[in-house]
């Protein structure tokens, strides 16, 4: 115990050891979600969804990292005027009174802030301008979706989103749209994942056209790499095979074929069908609806349009205009950071010194913070009230789970200070919803929910400027759209799942959480084509001796830099190879190449904001070779499966529905005195069999169909679990901490099925040498596949035996156990471990300035767990299967004195998987969800034929790959 | 002569007409002399080496394994490889001390006490690695069922780990114990020959108060045979037990059962090999060209083109069994090894260890002193890639793609291992500056039967 103090009379609420929830949400602009906040003696320690929230009420990698923000020693701990610290009366005497003259001269005040989708907001704004005669209220998207919402507002009268309900699809075509990313808001996985398994002999079909490699794609049943102007022209011209009508424009012979092919498939389904497009174009957008009005698609849903994203490029263009002649009088801005986040940021935040008065509300200081006047120290999420109205209809509230840390004030209770008001924004909200849409529910029945769902509320029409659109019709939209063409190289900007736009740079976790696909960390880059990279000269050789390769001596790997240039600016970008990218096009994440208020480790890769011109996410490019060899830092190096069969089982739904289990899933069998028997029997078996039918027996288990490879889970372990992060040289040495990893694999055949059978032809070594070699590369348009891996809890596990001091064993319930405190590490359990999941302490990664993380913080480690150790150096360390958190159910259930219920038993990563694809529990108790799993015909045992006996089952991926 | 009786067509394993008193007085030159400057310098670059290791090793124990090149999938490297290949190098003395006894080796009186010093520093080296490479050293006990006040908290008797405390904690002091008790009667001849009284006083103290009656030799030759008989079934077991370290698991390369044997012919191989780097050194240095003649070289070579060619036979079965297994990984671990990323590792293996020692078929090759020198060197190179390969290419691609990376050592990883070679050297540099480095008393009894003086007078006789 360090620095702790004892209460000197406790608090009636808090009581040490016990773990309160309080229902809040995420709302910054970029991320919405409903989430459950542990709290331990009044910290908040862990995100985890609302499980009661009707939507939104997934957390994402991003959502279950926020709360190590909220312990950023960066942030900006009081406001700030003109560069000094000063206090909040100074701070509002020194605006107020600005606002003041600014009210008689009349110039224009402009609030320009992120989307809040708050209703109290909303109202509070209005209100600001009935004060203040000359505000306009500029809402802006760092990443936009402006097009969608300028289409969608044209044809439904009603500034949203439309809303995908993908359960009800039975083929989901995508064009562009990473929806299981952060596409128009995010949030769709949940209900996708559930028609992704096949239930009575069926399950949906999903068919992406993109350009880069996106966690949709990656999910995808077929996947069509097209440049972004070929999916313009594929868009166009599955409208005219839906509608019949002809459409011109060029695409490739076997693109035109496939789209053919899919829009036949289109209009069979029908209703049970849904096109999504991202295509950052208001036609394309128009045109993506109109599909879905053709198509009457069930999925497909205007009344309720969703409200996460309402930023105007046009009214933010006009702004930039307004502030750059000088016109505009004073910028208020909230959650925003434009100077990073426009292409031309720099330029606008000079415009902004020479207004009379800029003030940025902010959690932390940022690279607009250094153009404006006066910062606003802006409380996190968690120190805050708020609502969120996430669609319409669908409310959520945001209130503190803990005191603010710092000196801060909200951007709303500050408008509400200079409104002369004594109200708190609390009560505010209060007062918004009690006369609004609380309705006859209580108020404090919705707080404690955090959700509330009111059936038909007209809700005042968002305020906000006219769009000042072109009335297109679709027919005009198609025709722009099958025009399209691209001149040289194009370039598709996208999100990063774990950087996001950018606003969370600073958060260890993010940074260090591997991309789902690249599973590069610290880093954003140039994704390319191999065809590309070699016609360009920009890709490395695979193994040579003593130039620069691929890879390193350590296995490292390595990247060439490319000067990319977009309407005269030039970035230097490393070039990260990307099986599946369409020959033409390059992707790069934005969210990275941020600078002010970030610790040195953190400010990583380059920024593509700059590249970001006309918030169009595609853009011509211009790429040359540049000096220099960058060094990633992934997670892993090796890509493909190398038709390694039973690691993931896989087949197609057809085999699925038609044939045996055995032909699909077979079990691994093992000779005994010349008879075959199966590698589980106990006849197998070395050891004398311990019963394990007393008690709880947790089994965990994992749906390859259902998984997306978000990797929620992945951050829910790190905060659940104290894991340290190690930083970026420290992860291209493959040193890692992460307790559980979600495993990428690409295909190098056209399907993991052929890399098998071609696996299984080799004969001779001639084909051994050549073939294994083949199989090490990635196909150009692969399968891919995630598989979360952790400790696999084997029942007889390797580790356990070679350990010699027994550091590692096997518990009652069927973990396996590390007590660290006897651990000498010998690290003989890692290398036994057939699986690698076994993580070592190689330096000290708490108090140590080698690794200025957050556990080398006072502040930062406010987060740590305390139901969980934090490790020494020297010490070996691995899945626990939450321990901390079964005992706790189980002396939960003891102390009421009853009967554990399924479903209560959870995992950190079970938890947070919104997909469902994670399922934990006692598989003595027979009615149990997991022990259905275990015994299902799918599930397998990663490689089972050890004779391992794992604790984690898998289910093998189905693909419906089979028209029809 | 008895049953000293050795038939003059015999190559002499003593030359240059040596009587009971020359040896005496060659064996203790280097004692009573003072150290030359070859000495000097060769001693000053090993004790340099060893203080860089040594400063290393407080790198490593202060800051953590992170400063060597291991990672989440290799976790082993350099540690277990240099600690495999100093095992294996200490099996050379033993045998040679031992097993040569059983089978009353003659040859073996001039060379077992060098090559017993060699095992015990080598195993001393050996010994450093399964300490240093734990994260928590310190914590080193804990391997030792000693009885403590943790509660019930035993050691883990699965474990090869522990299988090889056992094993090397046993050799290393039965080798001790055999060596030891062969340098009691030459401790004593220094002791009777000194003439300082502080050298007088410590060859008296180490000798034991050897008196030289017949009761002295016939213990002497009682105890020597039962650790002789002890210390034979060591021969093969700590190296069968190093080498369950790798068979008893389940990594794909290394789950093997021909490893015990295959580990004991490579031990013996290496061993050979350093013993003659070392001997072909000292004959020079310290003049004992007619007690370590090209006769004694000559065998050796053999021993160690056999085992050499047991290890090739070994090598090549482990590829045969790898196919005709029919499993996939194990097929494609050795495909790897091979052919992968350190295919250049393995093929140095093979060069090293596999054809070299051919070329001793040659008589003309086996009986050049440098050329034997280079095979020497060349063999224990590569049997320092053997384990490297062993490890590292089994480790490196193992069961999950996923996991599969690459290792490469840093400054840390190498300091250690040059430290351990400087260690050794230092260790045997003092050795031979104070201990009787030839049996001298079992040269005496073998004198009149193989020394040529008396093989040329025997046959004058006739």
């Amino acid at each position: 115990m360090i620095k702790s103090i004892p209460y000197i009379v406790q608090p009636e609420q808090v009581r040490p050891g016990v773990a309160d929830y309080y229902a809040t949400t995420i709302a910054n602009g970029f991320d919405f979600a409903s989430v459950l906040v542990k709290t331990r003696e009044g910290r908040p320690i862990k995100i985890e969804p609302n499980k009661l929230a009707s939507s939104n009420g997934g957390t994402t990698a991003r959502v279950q990292a926020s709360v190590l923000s909220l312990y950023d020693n960066m942030r900006l701990k009081q406001p700030v005027a003109n560069n000094e610290f000063v206090y909040w009366s100074d701070f509002d005497k020194a605006i107020t009174g600005k606002l003041a003259e600014l009210n008689t001269s009349g110039k224009e005040v402009v609030l320009l802030t992120q989307t809040f989708a708050s209703p109290s907001t909303t109202r509070l704004i209005s209100e600001f301008k009935a004060k203040y005669s000359n505000v306009r209220h500029v809402v802006y998207d760092a990443i936009s979706e402006s097009a969608a919402l300028d289409a969608f507002q044209e044809k439904y009268g009603e500034r949203g989103l439309a809303g995908y309900n993908l359960e009800e699809a039975d083929l989901i075509v995508s064009v562009g749209a990473d929806f299981l990313g952060d596409w128009q808001g995010g949030g769709y996985e949940g209900a996708y994942a559930k028609g992704r398994v096949p239930k009575n002999g069926k399950m949906s079909r999903h068919v992406q056209f993109e350009s880069n490699m996106s966690l949709s794609g990656a999910n995808a049943d077929l996947r069509v790499p097209l440049t972004p102007s070929e999916q313009k022209v594929a868009l166009a011209k599955l409208y005219g095979y839906v509608t019949g009508s002809s459409v011109g424009g060029k695409l490739p012979k076997a693109v035109e074929a496939a789209v053919k092919k899919i829009a036949a498939e289109l209009k069979k389904a029908g209703s049970r069908a849904v096109v999504l497009t991202g295509i950052q174009d208001k036609g394309a957008q128009a045109v993506g609806l109109a599909i879905n009005e053709v198509l009457a698609s069930k999925a497909f849903n205007t009344a309720t349009p969703v409200k996460l994203r309402q930023g105007s490029d046009a009214a933010m263009n006009q702004l930039v205009a307004d502030v750059k002649s000088g016109k505009v009088g004073a910028v208020i801005m909230s959650g925003v950071n434009p100077v990073y986040t426009l292409a031309n940021g720099e330029a606008f935040g000079e415009a902004l010194k020479k207004i009379e008065l800029t003030v940025s509300f902010t959690e932390r200081e940022d690279e607009t913070s250094g153009y404006v006047k006066y910062l606003g120290a802006a409380p996190h999420y968690l120190e805050s009230w708020g609502d969120v109205e996430f669609k319409k209809g669908h409310y959520s509230l945001i209130q503190p789970t803990i005191k603010p840390l710092f000196d801060t004030r909200s951007f709303q209770d500050s408008l509400l200070k200079w409104m002369d008001s004594s109200e708190s924004y609390y009560t505010y909200i209060k007062s918004t919803w009690s006369t609004g849409f609380l309705g006859g529910s209580s108020w404090n029945k919705a707080l404690h929910d955090g959700v509330l769902v009111a059936p038909v509320v007209a809700v005042e029409a968002q305020e906000g400027d006219a769009i000042t659109a072109d009335e297109v019709s679709v027919g005009a939209a198609v025709a722009n759209l099958a025009k399209a063409t691209a001149k040289g190289m194009e370039l598709s900007l996208y999100v990063k799942t774990g950087m996001g736009d950018g606003q969370m740079a600073n958060n260890p976790w993010l940074q260090e959480f591997p991309d789902p696909l690249t599973r590069a960390t610290w880093d954003n880059y140039l994704t390319m084509s191999q065809v590309d990279a070699d016609r360009l000269g920009l890709s490395l050789a695979q193994s040579t001796f003593f130039t620069e390769a691929r890879h390193d001596a350590n296995g490292g790997l390595n990247g060439t830099y490319a000067n990319v240039t977009v309407n005269g600016v030039t970035l230097k970008v490393p070039v990260m190879i990307q099986p599946g990218q369409a020959v033409g096009s390059v992707g790069m994440a934005f969210g990275y190449g941020r600078k002010a208020g970030l610790k040195t480790e953190m400010q990583t890769g380059v920024s593509a904001y700059k590249l970001y011109a006309n918030a169009d996410t595609t853009q011509d490019i211009q790429i040359e070779a540049a000096e220099g060899i960058h060094e990633f830092a992934c997670l892993q190096l090796h890509n493909t499966l190398m038709g390694r069969g039973d690691i993931v089982k896989d087949t197609t739904l057809e085999v699925f529905n038609t044939k045996d289990a055995k032909v699909w899933n077979p079990k691994p069998m093992v000779s005994k005195d010349h008879e075959m028997i199966p590698v589980d029997s106990p006849d197998a078996d070395l050891w004398t069999a311990f019963d394990r039918s007393i008690g709880h027996h947790f089994n965990l288990s994992i749906d390859l169909n259902s998984c997306t490879g978000c990797g929620a889970c992945v951050v829910a372990c790190h905060a659940e679990n104290n894991v340290p992060v190690v930083g970026k040289s420290e992860v291209r040495r493959s040193r890692d901490m992460h307790w559980l990893r979600i495993d990428r694999y690409y295909s190098s055949q056209d399907s993991f099925i052929d890399d098998v059978e071609k696996k299984d032809n080799i004969a001779g070594l001639g084909s051994s040498l050549s073939e294994f070699a083949e199989l090490e590369n990635p196909a150009a348009n692969p399968q891919v596949v995630f598989q979360p891996v952790m400790c696999q809890h084997c029942n007889h596990a390797s580790c356990e035996t070679v350990c010699p001091v027994a550091a590692t064993s096997h518990g009652r319930q069927g973990q396996n156990q590390m007590a660290y405190n006897r651990c000498v590490a010998t690290r003989y359990c890692a290398n036994n471990c057939a699986y690698k999941v076994r993580r070592f302490n190689w330096f000290l990664y708490n108090d140590n300035d080698e690794f200025d993380f957050n556990m080398n913080d006072d502040l930062g480690k406010m987060v740590l767990n305390p139901d969980v150790v934090v490790r020494s150096r020297g010490v070996m360390e691995k899945c626990s299967m939450c321990i901390q958190m079964t005992q706790k159910t189980i002396l939960d259930a003891k102390r009421e004195g009853r009967a554990i219920k399924d479903g209560e038993f959870q995992t950190a990563c079970s938890n947070a998987c919104e997909t469902g694809a994670m399922k934990f529990g006692d598989i003595n108790d027979h009615d149990s969800e997991v022990f259905k799993m275990k015994n299902d015909n799918r599930a397998y045992h990663l490689l089972e034929h050890i004779g391992t006996e794992p604790n984690v089952v898998y289910q093998t991926k189905v693909r419906n790959s089979n028209d029809a | 002569m008895g049953s000293h009786y050795e038939a003059p067509i015999r190559t002499p394993l003593v030359t240059g007409n040596k009587s009971y008193h020359d040896v005496s007085v060659d064996v203790a030159r280097p004692v009573e002399g003072r150290a030359n400057k070859h000495w000097w310098i060769v001693f000053s670059i090993s004790l340099a080496a060893f203080l860089w290791g040594v400063g290393c090793i407080i790198y490593t124990i202060s800051t953590g394994i992170g400063t060597w090149g291991l990672n989440k999938t290799v976790g082993w490297s350099w540690d277990i490889t240099n600690f495999v290949w100093w095992v294996g190098i200490g099996h050379a003395g033993t045998l040679i001390s031992a097993v040569l006894l059983l089978f009353r080796q003659k040859w073996r009186m001039g060379i077992n006490r060098s090559a017993e010093a060699m095992t015990i520093f080598a195993v001393v080296q050996a010994g450093l690695f399964p300490l240093i490479h734990m994260g928590r050293p310190w914590l080193g006990y804990w391997v030792l069922p000693i009885p403590n006040q943790f509660g019930s908290l035993w050691v883990n008797f699965n474990s090869p780990l522990l299988w090889d405390v056992f094993a090397i904690s046993t050799y290393l002091s039965v080798s001790l114990v055999f060596w030891w008790t062969g340098l009691l009667p030459d401790f004593a001849m220094l002791r009777d020959r000194a003439v300082k009284p502080f050298q007088k006083k410590i060859y008296s103290l180490v000798s034991f108060g050897w008196s030289g009656r017949a009761k002295d030799w016939q213990r002497f030759e009682e105890v020597s045979l039962v650790l002789a008989g002890l210390a034979t079934p060591l021969v093969l077991s700590v190296h069968t037990i190093v080498s369950f370290d790798f068979a008893t698991s389940i990594i794909p390369g290394w789950h093997t059962t021909i490893f015990p044997p295959y580990f004991v012919a490579g031990a013996v191989f290496s061993g050979f090999a350093m013993v003659n780097t070392l001997l072909i050194i000292m004959r020079k240095v310290c003049n004992f060209e007619d007690y370590i003649t090209m006769q004694h070289i000559e065998l050796m070579n053999l021993v160690i083109m056999i085992t050499g060619s047991i290890v090739g036979v070994a090598y090549i079965t482990e590829l045969f069994m790898a196919w005709y297994s029919g499993v996939e990984y194990e097929q494609y671990a050795f495909l790897n090894r091979a052919t992968g990323p350190y295919a250049w590792a393995y093929w140095s293996m093979m060069t090293c260890n596999v054809f070299s020692p051919q070329f001793m078929w040659i008589k003309k090759l086996r009986r050049s002193i440098i050329f034997s020198f280079i095979i020497s060197i060349v063999v224990n190179i590569g049997m320092w890639f053997e384990r490297f390969v062993i490890i590292v290419t089994s480790l490196h691609r193992d069961y999950l793609p996923s996991s599969w990376t690459m290792f490469s050592p840093t400054f840390v990883d190498i300091g250690i291992f040059i430290g351990t070679i400087g260690f050794f050297f230092v260790l045997f540099l003092l050795y031979a500056r104070t201990f009787p480095v030839i049996a001298q008393a079992e040269i005496k009894s073998i004198l009149k039967s193989s020394g040529d003086k008396y093989k040329k007078t025997s046959e004058s006789h006739e």
